[in-house]
């Protein structure tokens, strides 16, 4: 070996960087900025209690079918914005007077608790956390006490919700952070998550999932797709001492349970702030993002077994597929990235996932980028995915936390909401400038769980693979969205669905033409809405 | 840290409470270590040895039995003089020249980081100044800070203030031969090595940049039998058959950044749990403080200068090439070249540093991370310490023997180097 330092071969480390453009590139939507427009004035404001957080919760409480945002507003209060946006129309998102006008909220999630078919509204706080109960045409009152919610007055961060087999009440999952009254020295007082399980028609005491290691999000997800779904837990690894990311089984009616190396889980420890999931390579079994700060993961399962349950050994597949998202994408600006919420959804409608990722510095932090974009990676049909933010007019610089894609105007295009810390919030229409054809399916069960949170809904596209993702009710960043399941069907212009509802076995598979939105109950045929 | 008090706790009308003061800030420079991204184990070497400078200095320029080191440290001359016919409050004078320091050496640090240290100064400044004339607390703040600029004026021109995209080149050229390093994850922001310039930052204690060279590491080849090749499989066969006692050590020494205070900052919790046992006076923990932070500041230039000269790969490359491509080992490898290991040397330059301070055969019991779950270690002296941190990288899989154990010599010739150093009139 020579004794002169790094010679030879230059090789730019740039490999499979997200700006390579390959000949299979997708067609990028069109995004317009219309925040102005609609109406959309809003801010999540706050210093250190709020530096994270600032979640969107969107659903449709008027009944319309069009989707409201609730935002969190940090110091600011909470604002619900009703959707008056005139189908395929200019985008109009008008506040209402809802009773969710709060402050100290750092985010929330829509799920209809009660059964009683009207979207309440799980309520995160620095602080104690609400359960709102909606009342119709999007009008809230606190049932916290009426169900036996005991809020806490803790960091809440994350949430997540399932019901488990044979419950006719949800379970909830609350994630919280730093142990606040801590100022000198926060670092290791990270405070426990709690477990809400029910108890008749409300919640029993909350079940302490400890240790906590600063959970910033949190989902149910039946990832081994067992029927019975586990609770993944994403952690700041800013704050924890001797923590990971973690993963916690729910049997119906024994105490949670984390998973250890023995049941094959990995030690990762990140800067864990948001998750997303969605089976981007057709295999059956989800995929997760897991943003962080520079470099975000990508997850899929070790291997697949041929029979059984597999292990929840993951690879990280970010590298090679082009969403490390680690650093902006624009600009001069190219210290690393903070990413916070993460959301796969197919904006331009060719019938594979894309991947919408919030970005924003966690406030003044030097050694990351200030000036760091939203990403939207749209997928390329070899799996890998390219960076299209700027070009498709959503890259902005503010200082991004919480986020939703959803068609806020019917037009079977998915928009795009961005909550900012201490900067205006964003909204994107998305003009749907292209070709793709897409359907909109709304589960509707009887019982309890209404929505179906937990059912799988296997969609067929043109080239014969099938798009399968569980309905699930956490993750992102602090927000979600409840409603409509989108789905790109690039050329097709008819597809065949199958849902297979929680505890119970697949339905047959049902014909649906293309462009339209469709409700799918049990053992129904599927009726257009 | 598990040692220090949980919360500031000081002084009282003409007290001496330095003790207090220099542990809760430690206390908080040990967090900010581990919770500032720029801090990887290099740039926190740097940090503890300016830090520890400026405490030595404070402590020092009131002391009758400690000299400075002015001429001694290259590039810190004669530090601001106090006046003789003047009182000085030392808690202040101690207190605001730390809280200077790491103002500077951590101004990196996030919210949270920024808002305990306002906590930390506020609380310990409130303390010390209370019940004392306001005009000495005024005159001992005020030197306090001169002494921290001087440091911090000298630390600008060392070649290591600015440390961009948390050490990691956007773009690297790669030496391409087979014995070359590689990046060894699947992270985009470590396909660049960490730091490669570093080995060209002014050493302070070293004659110069050549001081402590090492020979070669042995030749590359991919020959059985060869001695790389038999070096190779010692690491491979090692895996295979760790036992739990393995284990424990590659972990307890792993020292992650973003994790832990780091290896550096392992070795001054290791310093400050001595001080509480045994309750050492405030001269005594700034002159050991001064000397293990040159030891590991120095110890990490010449550390990084070797890596980059000779830009070995590391096992998991070479193993997965030859033996095994499915090989994985019990640590993340860490993104920088193999040859030597960075912990050896600056663990051997500190366990021969405190040997010259405490003697040889003085037992410690290391509880560093007591707070992650890995139980307290003890050890009869600091060179066991030392070797035990060495052969952790073995056990853990990304260190060749060679690298180990030249390292480790390494770091004894930088320690023989900062025990020249004179402190004590």
């Amino acid at each position: 070996m020579e004794m002169i330092p790094l010679r030879v071969v230059s090789v730019l480390l740039t490999t499979l960087t997200a700006s390579t453009a390959l000949a299979q590139d997708p067609a990028i939507p069109a995004f317009v900025e219309e925040t102005e427009a609609a109406g959309f004035s809003h801010s999540f404001t706050g210093e250190w209690e709020f530096m994270v957080g600032g979640g969107a919760a969107v659903f449709d409480c008027s009944g319309d079918g069009l989707p409201e945002v609730f935002a969190a507003g940090g110091t600011a209060p909470a604002r619900l914005f009703g959707n008056d946006s005139e189908p395929g129309g200019t985008l109009r998102l008008t506040p209402v007077d809802s009773g969710l006008e709060m402050d100290s909220v750092s985010g929330a999630y829509p799920m209809d608790v009660d059964g009683d078919g009207i979207i309440d509204l799980a309520v995160m706080r620095v602080g104690s956390d609400r359960l709102m109960r909606g009342l119709g045409d999007c009008r809230f009152e606190d049932a916290s006490a009426e169900w036996g919610f005991d809020g806490l007055d803790l960091w809440s961060t994350a949430f997540a919700a399932t019901w488990e087999k044979g419950a006719d009440w949800p379970t909830l999952a609350v994630g919280t952070y730093i142990d606040r009254t801590e100022e000198a020295f926060p670092w290791g007082n990270c405070t426990a998550n709690h477990l809400y399980r029910p108890d008749g028609k409300g919640f029993a005491a909350p079940l302490a999932l400890e240790p906590g290691f600063c959970a910033l999000s949190i989902l149910f997800t039946d990832w081994d797709r067992q029927g019975t779904p586990d609770l993944r837990v994403s952690n700041d690894r800013e704050y924890y001492k001797g923590g990971q990311e973690q993963m916690w089984r729910i049997e119906p009616g024994q105490p949670p349970v984390a998973f250890t190396e023995a049941d094959g889980w990995q030690r990762l420890r990140i800067w864990g702030m948001g998750i997303a999931q969605e089976d981007i390579n057709f295999d059956g079994f989800p995929e997760f993002y897991l943003t962080s700060m520079a470099d975000n993961k990508l997850q899929t399962l070790a291997e697949v077994p041929a029979d059984g349950p597999p292990v929840p050994r993951y690879r990280d597949i970010a590298l090679k597929s082009g969403v490390t998202a680690h650093r902006p994408y624009i600009g001069d600006d190219l210290r690393p990235s903070t990413a916070w919420h993460a959301q796969f959804a197919d904006v331009n409608n060719d019938g594979l996932s894309d991947i919408f990722v919030v970005k924003g510095n966690v406030w003044a932090m030097p050694d990351f980028a200030m000036a760091d974009p939203n990403n939207l990676l749209l997928q390329r049909p070899d799996g890998t995915f390219m960076e299209a933010g700027d070009k498709a007019g959503v890259a902005s610089t503010r200082q991004g936390r919480g986020g939703a894609l959803a068609d806020l105007n019917a037009d079977g295009w998915l928009d795009m909401v961005v909550i900012n810390r201490n900067e205006q919030a964003q909204v994107w229409r998305n003009m749907g400038e292209g070709s793709g054809h897409w359907v909109q399916i709304a589960l509707s069960m009887p019982g309890a769980n209404r929505h179906a949170i937990g059912a799988w809904v296997e969609v067929k596209l043109a080239d014969g693979r099938v798009q399968s993702r569980e309905v699930t009710l956490g993750g992102g960043h602090v927000g979600g969205v409840l409603g409509w399941q989108h789905f790109g069907l690039g050329e097709a212009e008819a597809t065949e669905v199958r849902v297979r509802w929680p505890n119970a076995d697949a339905g047959p598979w049902q014909k649906i033409t293309a462009d339209g939105f469709w409700v799918i109950a049990p053992g129904v045929d599927p009726q257009r809405w | 840290m598990a040692c220090l008090a949980g919360s500031p706790v000081g002084a009282g009308i003409g007290t001496d409470d330095r003790v207090e003061v220099l542990g809760n800030w430690y206390r908080m420079i040990l967090e900010l270590v581990r919770h500032t991204p720029t801090q990887t184990p290099p740039v926190a070497s740097r940090a503890f040895a300016y830090t520890a400078i400026i405490a030595y200095e404070a402590t020092a320029s009131g002391s009758e039995k400690l000299q400075s080191l002015a001429g001694q440290v290259a590039g810190l001359d004669a530090l601001p003089a106090r006046d003789p016919a003047l009182v000085y409050d030392e808690d202040a004078v101690l207190n605001t020249a730390m809280a200077r320091a790491v103002d500077v050496y951590f101004a990196n640090t996030g919210p949270t980081g920024q808002r305990a240290k306002a906590a930390l100064t506020a609380s310990l400044t409130a303390r010390v100044s209370g019940g004392v004339d306001p005009e000495i607390i005024a005159r001992s703040e005020a030197y306090g800070l001169a002494i921290a600029e001087h440091v911090i004026a000298a630390s600008a021109s060392d070649g290591g203030a600015v440390v961009e995209n948390m050490g990691f080149p956007m773009t690297f050229a790669l030496g391409g031969e087979p014995e070359d390093w590689v990046p060894t994850n699947l992270i985009q922001l470590q396909q660049a090595p960490l730091l490669p310039a570093w080995g060209k930052n002014r050493p302070m204690a070293l004659p110069d940049g050549e001081a402590c060279a090492l020979a070669p590491p042995p030749a590359y080849s991919e020959e059985p039998g060869s001695e790389f090749f038999i070096e190779a499989m010692e690491v491979y066969e090692t895996s295979k058959s760790l036992t739990d006692e393995q284990k424990l050590i590659a972990r307890f020494w792993s020292d992650d950044p973003m994790l832990s205070p780091t290896p550096p900052g392992h070795w001054v919790a290791i310093l400050f749990q001595i001080a509480k046992r045994d309750d050492r006076p405030v001269e005594a923990q700034v002159d050991a403080l001064v000397r293990l932070g040159i030891a590991v500041s120095d110890g990490f230039i010449v550390n990084w200068r070797d890596k980059y000269r000779y830009d070995l790969l590391r096992p998991i490359t070479y193993l997965r090439k030859v033996i095994d491509p499915k090989w994985e080992p019990l640590l993340n490898t860490p993104p920088f070249p193999e040859y030597p290991s960075g912990h050896s040397t600056q663990s051997g330059a500190v366990a021969q540093v405190l040997t010259d301070v405490f003697g040889e055969g003085f037992a410690f019991t290391d509880s560093t991370h007591v707070d992650d779950g890995l139980p307290a270690r003890d050890f009869p002296d600091f060179w066991a310490a030392a070797n035990e941190a060495g052969i952790s990288r073995l056990y853990g899989g990304i260190h060749f023997r060679a690298a180990i154990d030249r390292g480790l010599e390494q770091g004894a010739c930088v320690g023989d180097f900062v025990n020249g150093l004179q402190t004590w009139k």
